[in-house]
């Protein structure tokens, strides 16, 4: 105003203090804006400066959660069966891409996935909070991990993280006993209702893996940690608390006759279960086909997953545990147990074969049929040469209440209980059972009896009933919960045994009964009978032979002659040496025809396994000469 | 001895208030682009200033009726070249503002701020009319609308809107009657549902971010949230140079452009914030004192001009900063990083110096 400008004649004077006074105005509009900006900046950076920080905290700082390390998985000599390694994944963080779904196509190109399945992957987090990155592609190799890395400019959405993934050293070894883990499904964490899954987490979903997971697991822990706008971690600022690593396992498998068993398996399919008599403990387990579980290890195998299962061979069940068979001839020991036990009969009650038994309007056969039948055999000679006609009539004689009741008292019909997450029961029948579940024909014919005589009808048994019936015949009459974990980590270093008392009952047998089924049953190997090929000088193997039923004309057909899914499932079960047995095991061939033929050599190559490992040298074997004289002259 | 009478009448304080104001906006830059892809932005930025500094010295030096003679060239000029923009221009972030030449990009829409100021200066300079009537009013809207015009057609709405406060003050000061004024307001109030229903789709979320941030917090309203957590979260001192974790940790958007004095307030906290305000202020009163010491007319409407248009930008910008103004674009004048900007500010102040240093009759 002092200054006002300067313009040539009066008559500009009052122009000029005109122009003064507005840009006056303009001056003031100027002087108070900038005072309400400073007022603005006042308010916000001390009168709510507390309030930012904390907001400016929770946009930087972010809590994140650490995987624990799963405990390893040991055979019984800690040699490891399953561990953990370095595996890198592809993250995406979604709230830095504006349009998701257009860049999805990108995306495919780059990681080499189609759209669809990374929708999926999408869409399996669309609950979780934006900033939580996605998994989109796992376990990839070190070159795409860098490739990834190196971008991150151009591809700050993507990160690469690293994680501990579970590794099974021996494929499909072994694979039903140790199972499998993968992400927690939705409805576990549903059933899971005291909160110990987390979203993510990865869990047993199969197999020691599951049964034991709570041990396996470990706890997750958590760290605060800065991060940049597009998630990436820059620093750790506080420790929060280190998982917990989940606590080691030694199974009583036994990498070396497990390993022998997968061999001597071949490409049959099946199951088989070797124990230790005096304790329950499972020294090795098959199921096949088997599967690889390291194909779980992953999170996304949607694929991998669908095959499994469509699969018509079942890889992924455990038929150990899972699988049901009629016992087939093995039954007949049961037979004679409780023959001998409620004084049905003695050794010495003897009967006529001739190749059948006519009863009712239908004549029972005896697999002896085409050479006239076994002729008159003795309890010892029916059960070696395992002849159906003289069960058939001492089952008729017994009845069936009588054979089920032996059968419950034996193990049969109820689960094992096997540390393993599910497991079948099988079925014994008797009348009662058969108006429960047939109403249709409720009535219980005496024919039916004579089936379940010789372990046909509807009698069922898993092989793992049928290991531990082995075990329980081997020991002298106690039955016990076959088990899959020796030991466990309580803290580092020091291991605790579990399963120390795993007897679920001892069934009182006479001596006498014992004294002439073991001597039966040494028979069957050991005489030319039907498992003569598991034959092992000076081991004394006793065992019993068993054919479970596929195709009814088997019986008079040559079964080499028949097509393998016509072939009967064959039975091999017994235990080692006689007097003190350490070893008892089933073996069990689906379409392996006779029981001698394809199961009894793979008992075989374990127990010469076994012993040898025992005596810390090679068993005494026979001259092959001598074993192909065996396998011609018996069946 | 004309030399150093024109020395003792240069405007020392303004000199030295835009160079710290520059200086204070090297270092942001610097601390907001270090570690990212745009780590060159302070070398660059530092070249264009001193190309803005040496043409500041030009603008200085030729009487500034001689550089008036040459307002309809630069105009005609720079409205060529924003024709030429929209031909054969390059687009960033969806508007096509840029045009090179031999390697070097620039934006014309920066030229034709000055351009329209010298000729809008130079229009009002010689019209003599007490209170301004509809026809002169209708020239200044047709000088300020042809470059906005072309510049809304890039489309850059943010360098659009300063030609507002320019055209609102010269008008204003030029003396636009009250009536006049009535009349226009009450056309722009009867115009404003007709603008909002030509709106482009972004434009319109923006300015309903503004109304409530909190409503898509993940979306348009993210920069807001970020930028008022950044100035908030500078407290009193501020976090240290390199140390605001808004701007390092890139949670600010744009923060060397349109937040770059939200990284200030974040690091320095409120007593930068009010250095940089005061600076801001001593700029904006000293080119305000240019105009009113100004020896004629086109002196005044020349500081006059470029005090609009640069305090225009400042305030349309620090508004966004403290969530006061939706969002637009405009760059922080001195400040902000990019060498179009800077350079036609610095023009626009060798002018203001001009002024200052020919105020006295000679």
């Amino acid at each position: 105003m002092a200054n006002p400008p300067s313009f040539r004649g009066a008559q500009d004077y009052t122009e000029a203090n005109r122009l003064g006074t507005r840009l006056t105005v303009i001056h003031v509009v100027f002087a108070a804006t900038l005072i309400v900006y400073l007022m603005s900046f006042w308010y916000l950076q001390v009168i709510k400066s507390d309030h930012y920080r904390r907001l400016s905290d929770s946009n930087r700082l972010r809590r994140v959660t650490m995987a624990p390390l799963r405990g390893v998985i040991t055979d019984r000599e800690q040699h490891p069966l399953a561990d953990n390694r370095i595996a890198f994944n592809i993250r995406l963080n979604r709230d830095k891409v504006a349009d998701l779904e257009g860049f999805l196509p990108d995306l495919s190109r780059m990681l080499g996935t189609d759209v669809p399945t990374l929708r999926q992957r999408l869409d399996r987090a669309r609950t979780r909070p934006a900033f939580e990155p996605v998994i989109l592609k796992e376990d990839v190799s070190l070159a795409e991990a860098a490739f990834i890395e190196s971008r991150r400019l151009e591809l700050p959405m993507l990160s690469v993280e690293v994680e501990s993934r579970r590794h099974y050293l021996h494929g499909t070894m072994a694979a039903h006993a140790l199972g499998y883990v993968g992400e927690v499904s939705e409805e576990q964490i549903k059933q899971e209702n005291d909160g110990t899954y987390e979203l993510g987490e990865i869990v047993g979903k199969a197999g020691v893996e599951k049964s034991y997971d709570g041990k396996l697991r470990g706890a997750p822990g958590w760290k605060q940690v800065v991060v940049n706008s597009h998630g990436r971690e820059i620093e750790e600022v506080q420790e929060g608390h280190r998982p917990t690593p989940g606590r080691a396992l030694s199974l009583t498998l036994d990498l070396d006759l497990q390993r022998t068993l997968e061999e001597a398996f071949a490409d049959e399919a099946g199951s088989a279960v070797f124990l230790d008599p005096d304790s329950g403990e499972v020294l090795a387990m098959i199921s096949r086909p088997a599967f690889d579980p390291n194909v779980f290890a992953t999170r996304f195998s949607q694929d991998t997953w669908d095959g499994l299962v469509r699969d018509a061979k079942h890889p992924l069940q455990n038929r150990a545990s899972l699988s049901k068979f009629a016992p087939g001839s093995v039954f007949k020991i049961v037979m004679a147990i409780a023959a001998l036990e409620d004084g049905i009969a003695g050794p010495g009650r003897g009967d006529m074969c001739t190749g059948g038994w006519r009863f009712g309007d239908r004549t029972y056969q005896c697999w002896a049929v085409r050479k006239g039948g076994h002729g008159y055999v003795k309890m010892r000679e029916a059960i070696v040469h395992s002849c159906n006609v003289y069960f058939y009539r001492l089952g008729h004689e017994m009845g069936i209440e009588r054979i089920s009741r032996w059968a419950h008292l034996l193990g049969f019909g109820e689960p094992t209980g096997i540390d393993l997450p599910r497991e079948e029961a099988g079925t014994v029948p008797d009348p009662e059972w058969k108006q429960r579940v047939m109403p249709r024909d409720p009535v219980w014919h005496p024919g039916e009896t004579i089936s379940v005589s010789i372990g046909q009808g509807a009698l069922e048994v898993t092989p793992l009933q049928m290991a531990v019936f082995a075990a329980t015949v081997g020991n002298g009459g106690t039955i016990w919960r076959p088990h899959l974990i020796r030991a466990r980590e309580i803290r580092e270093g020091v291991q605790e045994a579990e399963n120390t008392d795993a007897r679920v009952r001892t069934v009182p047998l006479q001596a006498r009964t014992l004294e002439v089924i073991k001597d039966a049953m040494w028979g069957v190997v050991n005489e030319l009978g039907t498992g003569s090929r598991a034959l092992i000088a000076g081991r004394d193997v006793c065992a019993k032979t068993g054919t479970a039923q596929v195709f009814k004309a088997s019986r008079d057909v040559d079964a080499d002659k028949l097509t393998k899914e016509k072939r009967d499932h064959a039975w091999f079960i017994g235990f080692a040496p006689r007097d003190h047995p350490q070893i008892a095991w089933a073996v069990f061939v689906q379409n392996g025809g006779h029981g001698g033929t394809t199961a009894a050599p793979i008992a075989r190559a374990v127990l010469e396994k076994f012993f040898a490992k025992k005596d810390g040298g090679s068993p005494d074997r026979r001259p092959p000469e001598a074993r192909v004289a065996s396998a011609t002259l018996s069946r | 001895m004309q030399a150093r009478r024109y020395l003792g009448s240069f405007d020392w304080i303004l000199f030295s208030a835009v160079l710290a104001v520059a200086g204070v906006g090297l270092l942001v830059i610097y601390s907001s682009t270090v570690g990212t892809p745009v780590a060159g932005a302070f070398r660059r930025q530092l070249m264009w200033l001193g190309v803005g500094l040496a043409l500041m010295l030009l603008a200085l030096i030729i009487d500034y009726h001689t550089l008036a003679a040459f307002a309809p060239v630069f105009y005609v000029l720079s409205a060529v070249l924003l024709v030429l923009t929209l031909i054969v221009g390059r687009t960033v972030n969806a508007s096509q503002s840029w045009i090179g030449i031999g390697g070097l990009q620039f934006q014309p829409s920066e030229m034709a701020k000055m351009a329209t100021v010298m000729l809008l200066a130079a229009y009002l300079g010689r019209e003599r009319v007490r209170g301004l009537g509809a026809f002169n009013f209708a020239a200044l809207a047709g000088i300020v609308g042809l470059p906005v015009l072309l510049i809304m057609k890039q489309p850059d709405l943010g360098t659009a809107v300063t030609f507002a406060p320019l055209l609102a003050g010269t008008t204003f000061v030029a003396g636009i009657r009250i009536r006049t004024l009535v009349i226009l307001g009450l056309i722009v109030i009867l115009a404003l549902p007709l603008v909002w229903s030509h709106l482009k789709p972004y434009q319109k979320e923006r300015v309903r971010t503004f109304l409530d941030p909190t409503n898509d917090p993940k979306g348009a309203g993210y920069q807001l949230i970020q930028s008022l957590i950044a100035v908030g979260s500078g407290g009193i001192l501020g976090k240290g140079f390199l140390s605001g974790t808004q701007g390092q940790l890139q949670f600010l958007p744009e923060q060397h452009t349109d937040f770059i004095f939200a990284v200030l307030a974040e690091e320095r906290g409120f007593l930068g914030s009010l250095l940089l305000l005061g600076l801001y202020f001593v700029i904006l009163y000293r080119c305000l004192a240019t105009a009113r010491a100004a020896r004629d007319r086109l002196g005044v409407f020349l500081a006059l001009g470029v005090v609009c248009l640069l305090g225009g930008q400042a305030i349309l910008n620090i508004g966004v900063v403290v969530g006061l103004l939706p969002t637009t674009g405009v760059p922080l004048p001195l400040m902000s990083y990019g060498g179009s900007s800077l350079v036609s500010t610095l023009l626009g102040l060798g002018l203001v110096l001009n002024v200052w240093t020919r105020r006295l009759v000679n």
